[in-house]
């Protein structure tokens, strides 16, 4: 297992890097910040709460140095997120600005939750030998990414070149092994990035994370309509909440993946075809 | 008698000396203005085309530079490069007091710059970079109002001051 455990202490206050490295090292999934309360160590065997108060120097200290003290270069920080070297994702709740009936930022920061990107290399070896577009979906936390990731390195080694749109630049960040035919195209939107990815880079296969809007679905359809074979991934408890989602209509309607691949919490999975109901 | 002498030469020179370190003072706060408002255009059009992070900024101003302004910001992207100070301001702050020496109004633009950076989004960002411009641009263009006959008065009047008190002296 790999983690840029050094990453995520830097963005971290000074008075909660040793704890933070003490308690959650090996286990962490998250860490919550949460203004005036305890910071939460979220671990898969349950929470531990730190002995301090979390204060707004504490949650501006995260926000300005997981920037790297750069708000334009954190263009997501309106989508309510940045993330920081490492591939680490930090969500973030507060007092939001609207500008033109958008997000335009947050004003002041109540609550982050810093996700830890780990990299577990070999664990989608038994769903590289699925042939077809293959869509990974899963609650929360379940570790799309973290498959999506080693599916992405295990076609690529396999022979496949594979262009990875990678908009929250979560996938590979520094230091995580990308695969001998992998592309990585980072900081532009899915849409817009799959399009390149066609027209330029004579992509065998195109892999996106984490699908959310409907012009994601459109440009996963013209893609697939070119001949590329396709990876996603999709926020989706099972096959019901994902039919469930009109945004995802096209992608049933036209058979767009043929296998999904269906995460449980525990991290466990199992496969589904997607097929059309006559 | 000749000790006499060699006190009203050495109250001369020092007077003399004075006035023309006063000018080369001028020259060289003239020198770090103007680079340093060629740094800020330079950021600029980092920050628009490229939206570059500030540490890679700095580093990018440091490189361009020389002396003092180089050892600025090479201080200001150790620094943010550290993570360890709250905001781009402290750590301007933490630079400046590692680089002594430098003319108070080119500290004064440097610690606008400072409290300005980071706190923006990139609109934000360049229009602060464009105020500290025009405060460094506002103080060239007054240093280059009778530049030449300032600098000839310093000296000038340095010997004279240095002469008249060495015959006093004698």
């Amino acid at each position: 297992m790999k983690c840029a455990w050094k990453e995520l202490l830097a963005i971290l206050p000074l008075r909660l890097r040793a704890d933070v490295d003490k308690y959650g090292k090996d286990t962490m999934q998250e860490l919550r910040l949460r203004l005036g309360r305890p910071p939460e160590i979220v671990t898969d065997r349950g929470s531990r709460w730190l002995p301090v108060e979390v204060t707004a120097q504490d949650l501006s200290f995260v926000v300005q140095t997981a920037s790297k003290y750069s708000p334009w270069a954190a263009s997501t920080v309106a989508k309510g997120y940045i993330t920081a070297a490492g591939g680490h994702r930090i969500g973030m709740c507060g007092d939001v600005v609207m500008k033109d009936g958008s997000v335009a930022g947050i004003r002041t920061v109540t609550s982050l939750c810093i996700r830890v990107a780990r990299d577990l290399p070999g664990i989608g070896a038994r769903a590289a030998g699925i042939s077809g577009n293959i869509l990974i979906v899963g609650p929360p936390g379940s570790g799309k990414t973290t498959l999506l990731r080693d599916l992405i390195r295990q076609i690529s080694d396999s022979g496949q070149a594979v262009t990875v749109i990678d908009e929250r630049e979560e996938l590979f960040p520094a230091g995580f092994m990308q695969g001998r035919r992998t592309d990585v195209l980072t900081g532009c939107g899915k849409t817009e990035g799959m399009e390149m990815a066609l027209r330029t880079m004579g992509a065998g296969c195109i892999a996106v994370d984490e699908i959310t809007a409907q012009e994601d679905c459109e440009a996963l359809q013209r893609c697939c309509w070119c001949g590329v074979r396709l990876l996603a991934t999709a926020h989706a408890g099972s096959i019901r909440d994902l039919r469930c989602r009109s945004i995802y209509k096209p992608l049933w309607d036209n058979e767009i993946f043929g296998n999904i691949l269906i995460l449980r919490q525990d991290k466990t999975w199992y496969t589904e075809r997607m097929m059309v109901c006559r | 008698m000749p000790v006499r002498y060699i006190g009203a030469a050495i109250v001369f020179l020092s007077c003399g000396g004075f006035g023309f370190l006063k000018a080369a003072h001028f020259r060289r706060e003239e020198r770090l203005l103007a680079e340093l408002i060629r740094l800020l255009e330079q950021m600029q059009s980092e920050l628009e085309f490229r939206l570059t992070p500030l540490p890679m900024i700095c580093e990018h101003a440091a490189q361009e530079a020389a002396g003092s302004l180089k050892a600025v910001f090479s201080a200001l992207a150790a620094e943010l490069e550290a993570q360890v100070a709250p905001d781009a301001s402290a750590c301007m702050q933490a630079a400046l007091k590692r680089v002594a020496d430098l003319p108070e109004n080119l500290q004064k633009a440097l610690t606008m710059l400072g409290n300005s950076l980071g706190r923006f989004d990139l609109q934000g960002q360049m229009n602060e970079l464009c105020a500290v411009r025009e405060f460094c641009a506002s103080h060239y263009g007054r240093m280059q109002e009778n530049r030449d006959a300032r600098l000839r008065s310093y000296q000038s009047l340095g010997l004279c001051v240095g002469a008249g008190l060495a015959i006093l002296f004698l």
